[in-house]
């Protein structure tokens, strides 16, 4: 009987579960709302929350991309594609006193809580109090910041408020948004929480239920997924009174459910394909290959080639560490790397012409092109280098971007604009003989087989590490190998896995790796972006840079940057702004004429969306917003949203 | 009182042992890597804002508090020690401050489920048909299936996984990409039935390879018991074949059987990493993953001596029982 029945229960086991699981109607999304799919709106979420249903996002491990674009407001809002600072919960910019130690909002009235209060000038007041007096909310440094420069805040009227501050021409950076500014708390909600606190608590202790939110952005969370895969967001009943919506004057889609289709790029493109996710925020060339041939209605920036949005502010390059190899500590020889790479070729058959082509570390927006590449353009055509025996070079090549609209056109693409604004700027020449000069001037040599070899007389090797789920930065690696190996070099491409390659960069092990960054925000400051380049933060290779709070990725001291990096901080980027871009522009020309990057090529991001369900996503034909929607100022991209049916 | 004290008691001190040496072992490792805990919270807030780099220093010392990772290791460890007895494995710190407890409480589930499930069916299965197979050896079923599996078995299984997930998922897009269930749980048919459907695709993948192991263990098992003089005693005895296979061979060929299904089952625990990414399926396995490159000491610990427990547990049970299996075994 025991037998027949532990039989029985082993066939159920085998039987139930298939028949169960097969039986299903086929359904992939995890939630179903009121109306379907014409009522909600699907993104692709970049993350998989750790940390899971708890929406205090000020403390250790909140979550922010997505829900400060869904929910949570500060004072402006950094414009990716346009440059410019949007006026969020402040109406103009700020403004500061003549020593920096006093800096004026004026806030914008008629912004209300989803609980019904209208925000003001109490709940900066509270916010800025509040966010200072706790270490443990640790969110984005603010509490740090705040306490550096012992900010004070006072309400000056029901809409305005007066911060004071040790001097600091930048105190308003913590209230800007590329990624975040302080997220504003609803005073009289918060306030309340703190008092009722357990003996021995803080606000970083406190759990804030999906059910309890209370917010400034347009969607409150309605469903969240334990496991961190998916999180569904309603619309709050009245649109009109959230930020987006007085800003654009839409009201976005009832419903917004992110989801995390894991890393790998072709499952983003087949959840497109089932019409399971509406837009998703970056893929590899060949992903994005198959969703346009498998979802007719999916587009990404341009409609066709190249595709691509190309203004997201970060650019790739090949760094150097300068305490690796002894040879890369000489300028020669890294002039003559970067001479020995053919940009066009890179930028053309490795990465397909998507990206836009840059010799220094500044995307060639068109905000930043207008203040930085056309002021650049003079001084790199009169750049010269000496290669030895007096003979100087003239390294620029400004028919760059001309090369690689040919070769696009070669390839059978229609070019939607002018080689510069779609291909960027000129670059360095493809000059291999000067390459030649420049390492024999350097003490190199070739054999008789044209390898390099060490002023020692050792063959020359290169070790270059790159990391593929970086698909640009990890093509052009394979590029600068591949061409640097033409030209006699041995090099040793080799390819480590994202947590590997990170960990080597902290300690410093490395010779020449293919990291990003760009010197400047959107509204083109450099020194928030690069003051932890100061030679207070160095770490030498072997530790890691991390702990010093700066940024020692090249074990780089340089006398000349800390100078730069000094006279930067005194500057007021607003009210001193030509003082600002000059000192910027001089960092830049210090940089590029010692070739300390090679820098190649800006970011792009095929964010694509199918317009099955949804349109009015910002496109190059309509740029009213960045389509950046997992950032906090890239709300508006899903507030414009309108359902096809 | 002898079987306790010969027998029993010994084997559980061996159990207590490996329980501790791999628990200390375990709390060195992660100390000994590159990756700190702290840092690794540090560097994702600078992923994408600009922090001053004294902000970072002050909130690096904020950070070792709030993680409790102030002191010597020593002192680490004995408090680790404590809080393990109390049955609290401390907070996470990739995903603070959610607890470890909470963090295996959430995976923990799905693991068992579909590792567990797959398993059970798995060994039943490829006993089973093993077991017919090398009975019947010249059988055309007996011969299709062994090769059938034996084409499976060589495959790897991130590859099958990737088949089967393209195969109903796009070009026969009947299975969901990813998840483990439909929206939260309940105790209602509809969010059962939604996990067995979400189960079903990970498990299969889990299943065809296992059942092609253990064909291939059971069937020549089978054949080598089958030659055995008292099968062939039974066979002259004219006894039915059925009870010749099931009462006496497979019987006779369940103790090797038995030892890889406890072990299987005791390090279900570790998780099916790639099964869960590559079917986006929650589980123990891609905690663990996370944990390790984020240096989430505390999650590491959890996850790893929850597999030491199962696995030594496992042992313990396994050696307990097998008297009662194979008479063959006495106590000693």
């Amino acid at each position: 009987m025991l037998r027949k029945l532990v039989l029985l229960v082993l066939l159920a086991l085998l039987v139930v579960p298939t028949l169960v699981g097969v039986a299903q109607e086929p359904q992939g999304l995890p939630v179903e709302v009121p109306g379907g799919r014409a009522n909600l709106f699907v993104f692709d979420q970049i993350f998989r929350w750790g940390s899971v249903g708890n929406f205090n996002v000020w403390r250790t491990g909140g979550n922010t991309p997505h829900h400060h674009a869904l929910m949570l407001e500060t004072f402006w809002n950094g414009d990716q594609e346009t440059g410019e600072n949007i006026n969020a919960l402040a109406i103009s910019g700020p403004v500061y006193n003549e020593d920096f130690t006093e800096m004026s909002v004026n806030l914008r009235e008629g912004v209300m809580w989803t609980d019904g209060e209208e925000f003001n000038a109490d709940d900066v007041v509270y916010t800025v109090e509040t966010v200072k007096a706790n270490p443990g909310l640790t969110q984005q440094g603010w509490h740090a910041q705040l306490t550096k420069f012992d900010v004070g805040v006072e309400k000056t009227g029901e809409f305005s408020v007066k911060f004071t501050t040790l001097p600091n021409p930048r105190l308003h950076t913590v209230f800007e948004s590329r990624w975040a500014g302080l997220y504003m708390m609803p005073s009289h909600y918060v306030s309340e929480v703190e008092a009722n606190l357990a003996d021995g608590e803080t606000l970083a202790d406190w759990h804030w239920e999906a059910e309890d939110v209370i917010v400034l952005g347009n969607y409150l969370p309605q469903q969240v997924d334990p496991n961190g895969y998916w999180e569904l967001f309603k619309r709050r009943d009245d649109p009109e009174n959230s930020l987006a919506g007085i800003i654009t004057g839409g009201s976005g889609p009832p419903y917004v459910l992110s989801i995390f289709y894991g890393n790998e790029n072709i499952k983003k493109a087949i959840a497109m394909s089932r019409g399971e996710l509406d837009v998703y925020f970056d893929v590899d060339i060949e992903s994005f290959e198959t969703t346009l041939d498998t979802t007719p209605t999916a587009r990404s920036w341009y409609k066709d080639f190249p595709w691509a949005f190309p203004n997201e502010y970060s650019t790739r390059h090949l760094a150097f560490n300068f305490e690796g190899d002894p040879l890369l500590q000489n300028k020669d020889v890294r002039w003559a790397l970067a001479l020995a790479i053919n940009n066009v070729e890179l930028a053309g058959d490795y990465i397909g012409g998507l990206a836009k082509v840059t010799t220094f570390a500044v995307p060639p927006t068109a905000a930043m092109t207008g203040i930085y590449h056309e002021a650049m353009e003079p001084w790199l055509n009169e750049l010269q280098i000496d290669l030895g025996d007096g003979e100087m070079f003239s390294v620029y090549d400004p028919t760059v971007p001309d090369q690689l609209n040919a070769w696009a056109e070669a390839q059978g693409h229609t070019v939607p604009g002018t080689p510069a604004e779609i291909f960027g700027t000129g670059w360095w020449k493809f000059a291999p003989e000067a390459s030649e000069k420049l390492l024999i001037k350097a003490g190199l040599s070739r054999d008789g087989g044209g390898n390099w070899l060490t002023p020692d007389g050792e063959i020359w090797t290169l070790d270059l590490q790159s990391d593929p789920s970086e698909n640009d930065a990890y093509r052009m690696g394979q590029a600068a190998a591949d061409m640097w190996q033409d030209f006699g070099i041995d090099v040793n491409f080799i390819t480590l896995d994202r947590g590997a390659w990170s960990q080597n960069h902290h300690v410093g092990a490395f010779e020449v790796s293919t990291p990003w960054g760009s010197f400047a925000l959107p509204a083109g400051d450099f020194w928030p972006r690069i003051n932890g380049m100061h030679s207070d933060f160095y770490a030498p290779a072997g530790e890691d840079y991390r702990p010093l709070g700066g940024n020692s990725l090249r074990r780089l001291v340089d006398p000349k940057i800390d100078e730069l990096l000094d006279a930067m901080e005194a500057v007021d980027p607003v009210g001193q702004a030509d003082q600002n871009i000059a000192l910027n522009i001089e960092f830049i020309q210090h940089w590029v004429e010692n070739m300390i990057d090679i820098t190649c090529i800006a970011f792009k991001k095929l964010v694509t969306w199918d317009e099955k369900y949804w349109t009015g996503f910002p496109t190059a034909e309509n740029p009213y917003a960045m389509p950046l929607y997992w950032f906090q100022g890239g709300k508006y991209a899903i507030q414009g949203l309108t359902s096809t049916s | 009182m002898t079987l306790l004290k010969e027998f029993i008691l010994p084997r559980f001190a061996q159990w207590l042992i490996v329980i501790f040496v791999g628990v200390t072992i375990t709390f060195i490792i992660p100390r000994l890597s590159p990756v700190n805990p702290v840092t690794e919270t540090l560097a994702r807030m600078q992923m994408y804002q600009n922090i001053d780099p004294e902000a970072v220093q002050a909130m690096r010392a904020t950070l070792l508090d709030l993680y409790g990772l102030e002191g010597s290791v020593l002192e680490q460890y004995v408090n680790f020690w404590k809080r393990v007895l109390k049955g609290d494995l401390g907070p996470s710190l990739a995903s603070f401050p959610l607890s470890v407890n909470q963090l295996i409480g959430v995976s923990i589930g799905w693991t068992i489920g579909l590792l567990g499930t797959s398993i059970l069916i798995a060994w039943t299965l490829g006993m089973t048909l093993g077991s017919l197979a090398g009975y019947y050896p010249n059988r055309w079923w007996s011969e299709g299936l062994e090769k059938s599996l034996i084409t499976v078995y060589p495959v790897p299984y991130y590859i099958l996984a990737f088949v089967l997930l393209m195969a109903f998922t796009f070009y026969l897009p009947i299975f969901p990409l990813i998840g483990g269930a439909r929206g939260t749980a309940a105790f209602t048919w509809e969010y059962i039935s939604s996990v067995l459907y979400h189960g079903f695709l990970p498990a299969l993948s889990i299943v065809i390879g296992a059942t092609a192991h253990r064909f291939i263990m059971a069937k020549a098992l089978t054949t080598t018991e089958k030659s055995s003089d008292y099968v062939q005693y039974a066979q002259m005895a004219a006894l039915p074949q059925r009870k010749i296979l099931f009462y006496y061979v497979t019987r006779n060929t369940l103790l090797p059987q038995v030892t890889d299904l406890s072990l299987s089952l005791g390090a279900l625990f570790g998780g099916a990493l790639i099964a869960e990414f590559v079917f986006g399926y929650p589980g123990i396995g891609t905690t663990m993953y996370t944990a390790i490159n984020n240096g989430d000491y505390n999650a590491i610990m959890g996850i790893t001596l929850l597999s030491i427990v199962g696995i030594a547990t496992a042992s313990l049970l396994i050696d307990l029982i097998y008297p009662l299996i194979d008479p063959r075994v006495r106590y000693r």
